[in-house]
């Protein structure tokens, strides 16, 4: 045994032991990437890092074994810094999306991608259960949206933008022509009550979302139909009436009271305020009366916080056209799910900081000579468009347009260690941001695995994995410095090169590089 | 060439097949085809223990390998630090031009020639140099590329190995000794001695004809030095081999030659002396004893470099005689291994390397660790662009380095010791695999040495071409046949090192130190140098000095000592700006600091860093900026790729630098780039990159107006491509000269009028200022 300090507390640790773990032991997360258990450690990404109290050094923990002595400060702001500028390093020259350019444009947020390839294998119904998720009226939007996504799309300088609106509108159509409706689990009653003014896309949309967590919602619009904007401004024939109808109720089945052609007035308001846990307004656009709600207002409408549409520190909550006009129904759509966290981290009494985001990483536009590579994950063929636009696509043709996505979208988005760490630690991409940036390129010669070697950050555990298991040519670092890269020795393919240990080294991958197809 | 697998076999059977075996056994199949094909290595793997992953992995790491064959004559122009200050990369991109390369190419269709950089051959002096296969060309202009590719060719196909015999009998009348260090070699000492033999055989003279190592006076290459049995010793310097004969005779006059010519000879003798009247070129004779040159050497206590100039490099009987061996004799007779280690730390020496880590306390670890197996390295790995020191010791003084490691295998309990040299140091291998040879001959290698029971043997492991592998722990991982990737230490190689065994690793220059100390004893060594800094220190001295070579100083001369009374001060009227000591991993002392004492914690005050002995002598006309990102440059494309801030830290600031010295850096940038040179500094994992930005935080700390300037959109020293213009005075005189030589026609043909550079084509040269003879061409 030998006896060390950590963070200033005395402890006692085998003989041997990685500094790393004997940490981790005392209770304290240290972030690491290129440590393989069971591997002689490779001293590579070096997010390990803590401070030798002695020395003042930086050490990488997961490369050294506890010694008689040893002072250790797992935790500062230096550490902080050098983890964080660890992460960067590796972050500038990452050519690789978390989430796919389209999801990040959506004002929704929708995992655009996963419908799409849910939809290609016929997956109807759960392709509906995804954009439910962050889609309040799928079947409508899909009529109506402006499909900012499909101007991000990947594919559009290809041949065309995947036409991801009527995508999601046959999701929508799919559950809406069902006898019975799906909607999403709703959590616990919390007992909090809210009153939302105006039942346009924002309102209804953020009744939607906060009924789901458990809220008691009410909606009052002063029109006798239920809908704002959506009634008065799109023309019919766009969005028919049942459509419209079909999905408010669908909205009123989550348990979310509906109280139309009812006005409310400064003391209305006042009253509503106070009877309330919380008040949302989404009365649209140049409303008259809410000028004399008492409410701070600025030239283009009701002044909140740009990101938690609260109201200074009060109880209410502004969103959609009420803030600033807007004709985009999903953007308000998409502001009535954020507001919905900030109302709920507000009942719960939490801080209030919205929609929590997680770390994307983006590399913005491909290369022309990259557009082959990204096309190896899809199906040729140009834009489908349906015969009569009214009547969308038929359940051929949405596999068929679906199959057209690129999957831009990181397989490993929810366990790469690169982004979870990121996240955390605050990490900025663009700090050191080069204007050079490597190829994308992808690796599709495995039944089981995908290889994309440039978001690779060389930390050597696929090399360590297919040397241990004695592949015949297995990965290797190939060249030096900057330019090395990991790869198949003399250009063998991947599945010549990864015969036993395919599986494992992808699932060992810290991040999105190597990544299981499925 | 067809790969036949019966080569394959050979080789494999030969040279091993063992995974450890990886790098001889790819060093020998590129000397069999000149490069890699692919079908040879897959060969190996199907043969050997050797894996694809290892072969790929460790081919593609070291630089001495290549993938594509190369040209029949391989065009080296180096581009370490002095030959940079002096225009290198001018001169590299002239080659090309001549050679009609394109920017990604580097052989020709032909396949006549391939070009490469190289990081230092060795003959700083000679600045800027180009080396075609064995031929060195020094002081290289850009308009010369030309010349130097037709002078190549109208050698080739020469006549061969010409046979002498030595005049026999009668008295000696003296000796002539003529220096093979790589310097002199380069220069074209070969051919003196040739010329010497010739003469010496021709006229039937009685003279003893001798081959020294290294003198030092690199700037004066190639030397002659004419020791006659009574009279004055005359140095000569600069000769050329049709200045041989009359040196010769003008010494030993010869007995067959008629008395008509002899006269003659003496005539010309008489002008030897006076340089001006002399009608060759570069040339004039040298007497030792002349002031400037008395103050070069007198000011130096050779101690790594004892006899130079003097003694043979391989005569051994020499050595002898001059009492090498004998310490190690006494050593092994008279001292305890834990005696020897107490003598060690006495000394006070600490490692040559660069970090100045206490030898004693070193030899002590490894001597305390308990293992029936050690090993001892001495690492001859040097690489830094701007040092040659350990290839002149390896080549001049092999016997003294030998004599250290034995002495080191001794106290520390070790039977087997390496060398690890660079296989771009073709001389030093050779020399030093022939000393061992002689050594082992001698008895003072193999069993029971000198009666003592100690059994120690050494061999020779060639590096490959990476810099990192001067790292320790990667300079193991080398020799282990694996890619050169340092690793963390803890633990130390004394613990865990070679095969992870106790290992003692010690530079070159150290164990050649370590001779003298068992010689002359602790305190002789101690008695020189400063309080923490002992003995002395072997340098490099190169740029803009006006001479250069190698030194031997002790520690705590100052820097300005250096430059002015050994160096004679700043070359060509120019003012002294700065000295970049340590070279990649050093920084710089700017003049108005040039009383620091060079000792190991004075240079790391002032930012700089003792390093492996680069000592690079800047002028007003050399760029600080352009100094960083040379060596940046040079670090970022040896860092091994292991670790992160090393990896990826090192590019992006090179790339911001690169954006500074073309004008498009703002004042952010060089925030940043401050603050990435920290946390690379911080952050890294081995010496290399955690040394890397040194250049960068020196040059920011002294020079920061000058990185503004580039801000600003100027190059103050007018360096920098980018930020400069060519202008052409009215000193013109209509010559044409530089309409001439311009590659790109930026100057228009136009005799006996005022000449103009069109700077939209200009690709800045440098070939028009260099060719004018009236100064007339000017950067702005």
């Amino acid at each position: 045994m030998v006896k060390l300090k950590i963070d200033n507390r005395e402890i006692e640790a085998k003989d041997g032991s990685v500094l790393m773990k004997v940490i981790r032991d005392t209770g304290t997360e240290v972030p690491s990437m290129c440590y393989l258990e069971g591997a002689e450690h490779f001293t590579s990404c070096m997010v390990c890092v803590v401070k030798d109290r002695r020395s003042g050094k930086m050490i990488p923990s997961c490369s050294l074994n506890v010694e008689e002595g040893m002072d250790i400060i797992s935790m500062d702001e230096e550490v902080h810094e050098a983890r964080k500028t660890a992460l960067e390093l590796m972050l500038s020259e990452h050519v690789g999306d978390c989430e796919a350019p389209c999801q990040i444009t959506c004002p929704a947020h929708m995992d655009i991608p996963l419908m799409n390839r849910l939809l290609a294998q016929g997956k109807f119904a759960e392709a509906h259960r995804v954009v439910k998720k962050d889609i309040a009226l799928p079947s409508v939007l899909g009529r109506i949206c402006s499909a900012p996504c499909e101007g991000a799309c990947r594919r559009k300088p290809m041949d065309g933008a995947v036409s991801i609106c009527l995508l999601k509108r046959f999701a929508g159509d799919h559950d809406l022509n069902k006898e019975t409706h799906w909607n999403p689990d709703k959590a616990d009653d919390s007992g909090k009550k809210i009153t939302i003014i105006g039942a346009g896309p924002a309102g209804l949309a953020a009744a939607y979302h906060l009924a789901l967590m458990g809220h008691r919602c009410k909606v009052i619009d002063r029109n006798k139909l239920a809908g704002g904007s959506l009634c008065k401004e799109v023309p019919r024939k766009e969005l028919p009436a049942d459509v419209l109808a079909g999905e408010i109720q669908l909205i009123e089945q989550t348990g979310v009271l509906l109280k139309l052609d009812e006005t409310v007035d400064a003391d209305a308001f006042r009253e509503l305020t106070a009877s309330n846990d919380a008040v949302i307004v989404a009365v649209g656009k140049g409303e008259s009366g809410v000028s004399e709600w008492g409410l701070a207002m600025h030239a283009k409408g009701v002044e909140a916080n740009a990101k938690t549409y609260q109201v200074g520190d009060t109880n209410v909550f502004v969103v959609g056209s009420a803030l600033k006009p807007s004709k985009m129904a999903i953007r308000v759509l998409g502001q009535g799910k954020e507001v919905s966290f900030s109302v709920d981290q507000y009942l719960s009494g939490r801080v209030v900081t919205g929609e929590p985001f997680m770390f994307n990483s983006r590399f913005g536009k491909l290369q022309l000579a990259e557009h082959a590579e990204y096309l190896k994950e899809s199906t040729e063929g140009d834009r489908l468009e349906p015969e009569v636009l009214a009547h969308g696509f038929t359940r051929e043709q949405v596999m068929e347009e679906a199959k057209r996505c690129l999957h831009c979208d990181c397989r490993d988005m929810h366990h790469c260690k690169l982004r979870i760490y990121s996240d955390e630690y605050g990490a900025d991409q663009r700090r050191f941001k080069s204007d050079e940036r490597v190829m994308c390129t992808k690796l599709d010669q495995h039944e089981l695995v995908i290889y994309e070697p440039s978001k690779c950050i060389k930390c050597g555990i696929c090399v360590r994995i297919t040397e241990s298991y004695k592949e015949e040519f297995g990965f290797t670092f190939i060249g030096r410095g900057f330019d090395v890269v990991v790869g198949i020795p003399f250009n063998e393919t991947l599945d010549r090169g990864l015969k036993k240990a395919a599986t494992k080294a992808a699932l060992a991958c810290p991040t999105g590089a190597l990544s299981l197809k499925e | 060439m067809e790969v036949d697998p019966k080569d394959i076999d050979g080789i494999v059977n030969e040279v091993g097949s063992g995974q450890n075996a990886v790098i001889p056994v790819l060093q020998a199949i590129q000397n069999r085809y000149n490069y890699l094909p692919e079908e040879a290595l897959r060969r190996v793997c199907e043969i050997s223990e050797i894996t694809p992953a290892r072969i790929v992995g460790v081919a593609s790491f070291y630089s001495q390998f290549r993938f594509q064959p190369a040209g029949e004559h391989i065009i080296k122009v180096c581009v370490g630090t002095a030959c940079h200050v002096k225009g290198a990369v001018q001169v590299y991109d002239a080659m090309k031009r001549e050679l009609g390369l394109e920017e990604s190419e580097d052989t020709t269709d032909s396949g006549d020639y391939t070009i490469e950089k190289v990081n230092c051959l060795g003959c700083c002096t000679l600045a800027p140099v180009v080396q075609i296969d064995e031929v060195t060309y020094g002081h290289v202009s850009t308009s010369q590329v030309g010349t130097i590719i037709s002078d190549f060719e109208s050698q080739q196909g020469g006549d061969g190995k010409k046979q002498y015999k030595y005049a026999g009998g009668g008295e000696v009348k003296g000796e002539i000794r003529i220096g093979l260090g790589s310097c002199c070699v380069a220069s074209g000492s070969d051919e003196i001695r040739d010329s010497v033999r010739d003469t010496i055989d021709r006229n039937g003279l009685n003279v003893n004809l001798k081959h020294v190592g290294c003198v030092g006076m690199c700037h004066q290459v190639p030397l002659v030095e004419v020791v006659p049995a009574e009279g004055e010793t005359i140095l000569y310097s600069k000769v050329k081999a049709a200045d041989v004969e009359q040196i010769v005779e003008q010494h030993f006059k010869p007995k067959s030659l008629l008395k008509r010519i002899s006269n003659k000879f003496l005539q010309a003798a008489d002008t030897i002396r006076d340089d001006s009247r002399w009608m060759g070129v570069e040339r004039y004779s040298l007497d030792v004893r002349e002031k400037h040159v008395s103050s070069f050497l007198d000011k130096q206590i050779p101690m790594a470099t004892e006899f130079r100039g003097v003694i043979n490099p391989l005569d051994v009987e020499e050595y002898k005689a001059r009492n090498g061996f004998r310490g190690l004799a006494r050593v092994l007779k008279e001292m305890t291994p834990d005696q020897l280690v107490t003598e060690i730390s006495e000394s006070g020496i600490r490692g040559r390397g660069g970090a100045g880590f206490p030898t004693g306390q070193k030899w002590k670890l490894v001597a305390s660790t308990k293992s029936d197996i050690k090993y001892v390295i001495c690492n001859g790995d040097e690489g830094d662009p701007g040092a040659f020191m350990d290839r002149m010791l390896l080549e001049s003084y092999p016997y003294r380095i030998i004599e250290g490691i034995i002495a080191a295998g001794y106290a520390v309990g070790a039977s087997e010791g390496i060398f690890y040299i660079r296989a771009e140091y073709p001389l030093a291998v050779n020399r030093v695999l022939q000393a061992i040879d002689i050594c082992r001959e001698q008895g003072y290698l193999g069993k029971d040495i000198l009666g003592s029971g100690l059994d120690f043997d050494l061999s020779v492991y060639q590096g490959a071409g990476a810099f990192v592998c001067g790292e320790e722990t990667a300079l193991m991982e080398s020799i282990e046949g694996k890619r050169g990737f340092p690793r963390i230490r803890p633990p130390y190689p004394a613990v865990k090192g070679l095969w992870g065994r106790p290992t003692l690793i010690n530079n070159t220059e150290t164990f050649a130190q370590i001779a003298y100390i068992l010689k002359n004893r602790a305190a002789a060594f101690n008695r020189i140098g400063t309080a923490s800094s002992k003995g002395t220190k072997v340098f490099s001295l190169a740029g803009k000095v006006a001479r250069g070579g190698l030194i031997e100083v002790p520690m705590g001369m100052t820097v300005k000592e250096v430059v002015e009374e050994i160096g004679g001060g700043v070359a060509g009227g120019r003012s002294f700006k700065a000295v970049q000591i340590g070279g990649p991993s050093g920084g710089c002392v700017p003049s108005w600091k040039s009383d620091t004492p060079i000792d190991f914690e004075s240079l790391n005050e002032v930012g700089a860093m003792m390093g492996s002995g680069g000592l690079v002598v800047l002028d007003d006309t050399d760029c600080m900026v352009d100094i960083a990102k040379y060596f940046l440059t040079f670090t970022q494309n040896e860092a091994c790729g292991k670790c992160s801030f090393g990896r990826i830290g090192t590019k992006r600031m090179l790339e911001i630098l690169e954006k500074i010295t073309t004008g498009k850096g703002t004042e952010k940038d060089l925030e940043n780039l401050e603050d990435l040179a920290n946390w690379t500094k911080k952050g890294s994992l081995c010496g290399l990159c955690r040394t890397a930005p040194n250049p960068v935080l020196s040059t920011l700390q002294y020079f920061r107006d000058e990185y503004e300037a580039h801000i600003k959109g100027e190059c103050p020293a007018g360096k920098c491509k980018d930020l400069i213009r060519y202008e052409i005075t009215d000193d013109c005189i209509g010559c044409t000269l530089c309409a001439q030589d311009c590659p790109v026609d930026a100057i228009a043909f136009k005799p006996h009028e005022k000449h103009e550079v069109d700077n939209e084509l200009c690709i800045k040269c440098d070939g028009c200022r260099q060719v004018c003879p009236e100064n007339a061409v000017i950067i702005k």
